[in-house]
């Protein structure tokens, strides 16, 4: 049904996508024309020693393969700190203490207004000495630390998208604040927190290849080591960015499905 | 004192918390790594004086012009690049539509970082050549004028600069594009339709009804899409592009002073950032509250 549909679809459409395909076609026509004015040499089959390496008939992760893992570790261990502090901060802003919500509002503040570089600058430099972090956690605590702030952002507009009523029914039951909170607020919050959660895991995969930077061996800077070894350029930033793609591709798609069936659960 | 008096039980445990963090780190800094703390010298990385010269701008005032600079080429270029993607986005023709569509969901799924590598060096070491826009770059960094200096800041990174300014651009040209695109969405159907009634040709429709409305709905974004691209011309420093992150960098290098420079940075970045949200803000407070 599916397919039969996309067909009409395209024969409906046949002008529409000739002149599609033709764009991108001549997009590459000339990008291949400029490269071979500069006498670029395209040298393709050299990249899958760079993806995978076998050896006695055994497969192992080839520089660009272990860049990805070391990507994907990063963005992990940034994503949960990132999604506790987020929920942490999100609390104090929405907290009845001034000093809560005058230290939730400065820190959202802060990071949102400096460049995830200097920020990742400040605390490679200046605070990872002070508390001795290595090179990886500070990667990993600049990225949690900038994305805890959006996370934040969306933590209090998912609370705020659940209608008063519910909050003061909750209140007039006898439920103390915090029972509020967790038993009547959070859950309804749900729906509205996790698109934009899942949205923000993708932002920080993408933003993870800024800790190439500082000399961790992420995705990019594999990419970069490579090209520096075999002139590669295109070929290797070209694999790069098609990882990051189907990195990206895949979380969104698992993005949609978690949303569908959160979207279900509550329908019922 | 008022202030004191607002304080319940809890503030005092946070503040005790902050206080004793902030006492560690200080106490970490002081004995520990034994860092010594050194201002006097800041001022002058933006502005030195010279006996025979009088006042000259030093390396972290240069990049500061130098990302004002990169700031306003790009902000103009994208938001052109960006009408034009919306437009196509909006568009009748599917091919378009399409066309509009996979470019800025490529742009849009690759890290910056990534994007600025791929088309810094093909931007500027493939096709400026061809393009003879090298020839043209040479030309403006050999020619004498003021305005070429005004414009372009120091003449030997003039072609480096073009190739930023465009690669930045076609960046956030993606992003700018989405902005038009809700904002042209946002306009009425019946405002079209009544458009179309009244006779009007279709550039008609969109050049004195659409987007006049679509243009007054998206000044907030646009002015927060700026203070993004602000943010991500630091990531320019990776490419060598003089900008203000880049010059931090040689600052750190030259005069040992990591801790005072990253921070005059940083601090740097957030006034220009936070004056500028807080004017989106009161952009956006301005339009829902008439």
């Amino acid at each position: 049904m599916a397919t039969s549909s996309l067909q009409t679809a395209l024969l409906r459409n046949v002008k529409d996508v000739v002149i599609f395909l033709g764009i991108f076609g001549l997009l590459a026509l000339g990008m291949l024309w400029v490269l071979d004015q500069q006498s670029y040499d395209w040298q393709w089959f050299r990249l899958w020693r760079y993806v995978y390496i076998e050896h006695d008939g055994q497969y192992y992760a080839g520089p660009l393969l272990r860049g990805l893992f070391t990507t994907l570790e990063i963005s992990a261990y940034a994503i949960v700190i990132s999604a506790i502090g987020g929920f942490v901060i999100a609390m104090m802003r929405a907290s009845k203490l001034i000093t809560a919500r005058a230290i939730a509002k400065t820190y959202i503040e802060v990071v949102r207004n400096i460049p995830i570089l200097v920020l990742l600058f400040l605390i490679y430099f200046v605070l990872a000495p002070v508390f001795g972090l290595n090179r990886f956690w500070a990667g990993v605590m600049t990225l949690a630390i900038y994305e805890a702030a959006f996370a934040a952002e969306i933590y209090r507009s998912g609370i705020e998208a659940v209608p008063r009523g519910q909050k003061e029914a909750a209140k007039s039951i006898g439920l103390r604040p915090l029972q509020v909170m967790f038993y009547v607020t959070l859950p309804q919050s749900l729906p509205f927190i996790l698109p934009a959660m899942t949205n923000l895991m993708i932002n920080l995969v993408k933003h993870s290849a800024i800790v190439s930077v500082i000399a961790i061996f992420d995705l990019t800077n594999e990419g970069r080591n490579v090209i520096a070894e075999t002139f590669m350029v295109f070929e290797v930033w070209f694999a790069v960015a098609g990882i990051y793609l189907v990195v990206t591709t895949i979380l969104s798609i698992l993005a949609s499905v978690i949303e569908n069936r959160t979207k279900r659960f509550y329908a019922r | 004192m008022r202030f004191f008096k607002d304080l319940k039980a809890g503030d005092y445990v946070i503040l005790a918390i902050t206080a004793a963090f902030l006492g560690a780190v200080w106490y970490q800094l002081a004995f520990q790594i034994n860092y010594n703390w050194d201002w006097s010298g800041i001022p002058s990385f933006f502005v030195y004086y010279d006996e025979e010269t009088g006042y000259q701008q030093n390396v972290l005032l240069i990049g500061f012009f130098n990302l004002i600079r990169i700031a306003i080429y790009s902000s103009i270029l994208s938001v052109i690049l960006g009408l034009g993607l919306a437009l196509m986005r909006v568009s009748d023709r599917r091919w378009m539509n399409w066309t509009a569509r996979v470019l800025v969901e490529f742009v849009r799924n690759i890290p910056p970082l990534v994007f600025l590598f791929i088309f810094y060096f093909f931007v500027s070491d493939m096709i400026f050549p061809v393009l003879g826009i090298r020839a043209f770059a040479q030309m403006l960094a050999n020619s004498d004028s003021a305005v070429v200096g005004f414009l372009f800041g120091d003449r030997v990174f003039v072609e480096n600069l073009i190739a930023g300014v465009i690669c930045l651009s076609l960046f956030e040209a993606a992003y700018v594009s989405e902005i038009f695109r809700a904002g042209i969405e946002s306009v009425g159907k019946d405002q079209r339709e009544g458009a179309r009634s009244v006779g009007v040709t279709k550039y008609q429709e969109m050049r004195y009804i659409v987007l006049p409305q679509a243009f007054e709905k998206t000044v907030p974004p646009l002015v927060g899409q700026l203070i993004t691209l602000i943010k991500d011309t630091s990531i320019m420093s990776v490419i060598s592009i003089q900008e203000f992150t880049f010059a931090g960098s040689e600052m750190v290098v030259s005069s040992g002073r990591i801790f005072e420079v990253w921070i005059t940075v940083a601090v740097v970045y957030f006034i220009i950032c936070y004056a500028l949200s807080v004017y989106s803000r009161r952009l956006e407070i301005g339009r829902t509250g008439r």
